[in-house]
């Protein structure tokens, strides 16, 4: 993955977040012996996933606040684009199309 | 809950079903035996959110807009403690509210009818519901922004931009504050009903008038700026023809902006309900990530203005 830092949640807690909804709402509503076990392995598979997962790097403040303080300078919005894109090529790829 | 709920109706229910959403707050379409179909708002058991009315206010928003010739569910009764909970019913309407479907076949003259809805929500009196948050506006996005505890740059930039565009000049009016395409009721003759009230609060006219223009809410037909359902222009002048309040496209621009800033920033907050356990969902999850998608159109949109 890049080296770009991505908004929480953090890869772990997606995951975790998945693992919970089958958890709690999808095994609940399986009865076919082979679809729970096959739920069971998934659920595994994502607690494997979030074990994994590098600690996401520490955010930098520096920008926000600068910016918040009313000091913006020149070719921030390009800046700050070409940051958010690389966000979006993570959590969103195809949202970036709506813009060619 | 049934006991409870015929006692306040005075009728027997026949048929009770929980409507899907949140868990802060629960939706229950009801018949009841003598053939009156309701639905029945009620708090539920999460973490009320602090920024939305509670059941009271907003059965009270419904009451005062629908005197004031809203198209809204008519509210019938405020309903109190039912079964441990908050309560109040209301009419139940038919019609479409689920985006994507109204904007591949958007009923001709919506766009128009959605800002003669605004002029009359615009028109209920101030003094009429006292108990309306009146929150300054910059104030109270610094203070959610604030709560989510990541940096988003671009969001403080998007705020810094409006904030040098928009004067707040104008006489606040009762705001809907989630006035968008999801939110309204339509059937193939146009609009129902104005549904989802929990965001009311004393704003610039403007705020609402542009929110329907914010991408998220256009449901995919991007190239129409109103709601993926028309163009701006008419609508606008139609508010305008209303009640003699002149926003320009210019300065609609800038609330448009604002409205991409306030929801990459609902985006992040959602997701704190998940991230600190209040109501545990992927879907509110999911949404710290797509809270980039609106930082990209805020940016894009001031590049644009440049």
């Amino acid at each position: 993955m890049s080296g770009h830092a991505h908004d929480r949640p953090t890869a772990a807690e997606l995951a975790i977040a998945v693992h919970e909804f089958l958890e709690r709402e999808i095994l609940p509503t399986l009865d076919d012996h082979r679809l729970r076990f096959r739920t069971l392995v998934a659920m595994n598979a994502l607690t494997i996933v979030a074990r994994e997962s590098p600690a996401p790097p520490e955010r930098d403040w520096q920008s926000a606040r600068r910016i918040r303080a009313g000091d913006i300078h020149e070719g921030d919005v390009a800046a700050l684009k070409a940051e958010v894109e690389a966000k979006l090529r993570v959590a969103s790829p195809g949202y970036l199309e709506r813009y060619r | 809950m049934i006991d409870a709920l015929e006692r306040a109706l005075g009728a027997r229910v026949e048929r009770a079903v929980r409507l899907a959403g949140g868990a802060s707050k629960e939706a229950w379409s009801v018949d009841t035996a003598d053939g009156r179909e309701l639905l029945v708002r009620r708090a539920g058991g999460g973490v009320i959110h602090l920024d939305t009315l509670s059941l009271r206010e907003e059965f009270d928003v419904l009451v005062a807009a629908r005197e004031a010739g809203v198209r809204v569910p008519e509210p019938l009764a405020y309903l109190g403690d039912l079964d441990g909970r908050e309560a109040f019913v209301m009419e139940r309407v038919r019609g479409e509210t689920i985006g994507r479907r109204i904007v591949n076949e958007p009923p001709p003259g919506l766009g128009l009818q959605m800002a003669e809805e605004l002029a009359k929500i615009h028109s209920i009196p101030l003094e009429r519901l006292p108990a309306l948050p009146r929150a300054d506006l910059w104030e109270r996005l610094y203070a959610e922004l604030d709560s989510v505890d990541e940096p988003h740059p671009a969001i403080e930039l998007g705020i810094v931009w409006c904030r040098e565009r928009i004067p707040l000049g104008r006489p606040p009016v009762v705001g809907h504050g989630d006035f968008r395409i999801g939110n309204l009721m339509v059937d193939e003759h146009g609009l129902v009903a104005v549904l989802d009230w929990e965001l009311a609060h004393v704003a610039d006219p403007a705020e609402d008038l542009a929110w329907p223009l914010v991408r998220a809410w256009r449901f995919g037909a991007d190239s129409r700026r109103l709601g993926g359902i028309g163009d701006v222009e008419p609508y606008l002048e139609r508010y305008a023809e209303l009640t003699g309040r002149e926003i320009t496209l210019e300065e609609l621009y800038a609330w448009e902006v604002l409205g991409n800033c306030k929801w990459a920033i609902g985006s992040l907050t959602q997701a704190r309900r998940h991230l600190r356990g209040e109501e545990r969902s992927v879907e509110l999850a999911i949404l710290g990530r797509l809270a980039a998608e609106k930082e990209y159109e805020l940016l894009d949109l001031i590049e644009r203005a440049a």
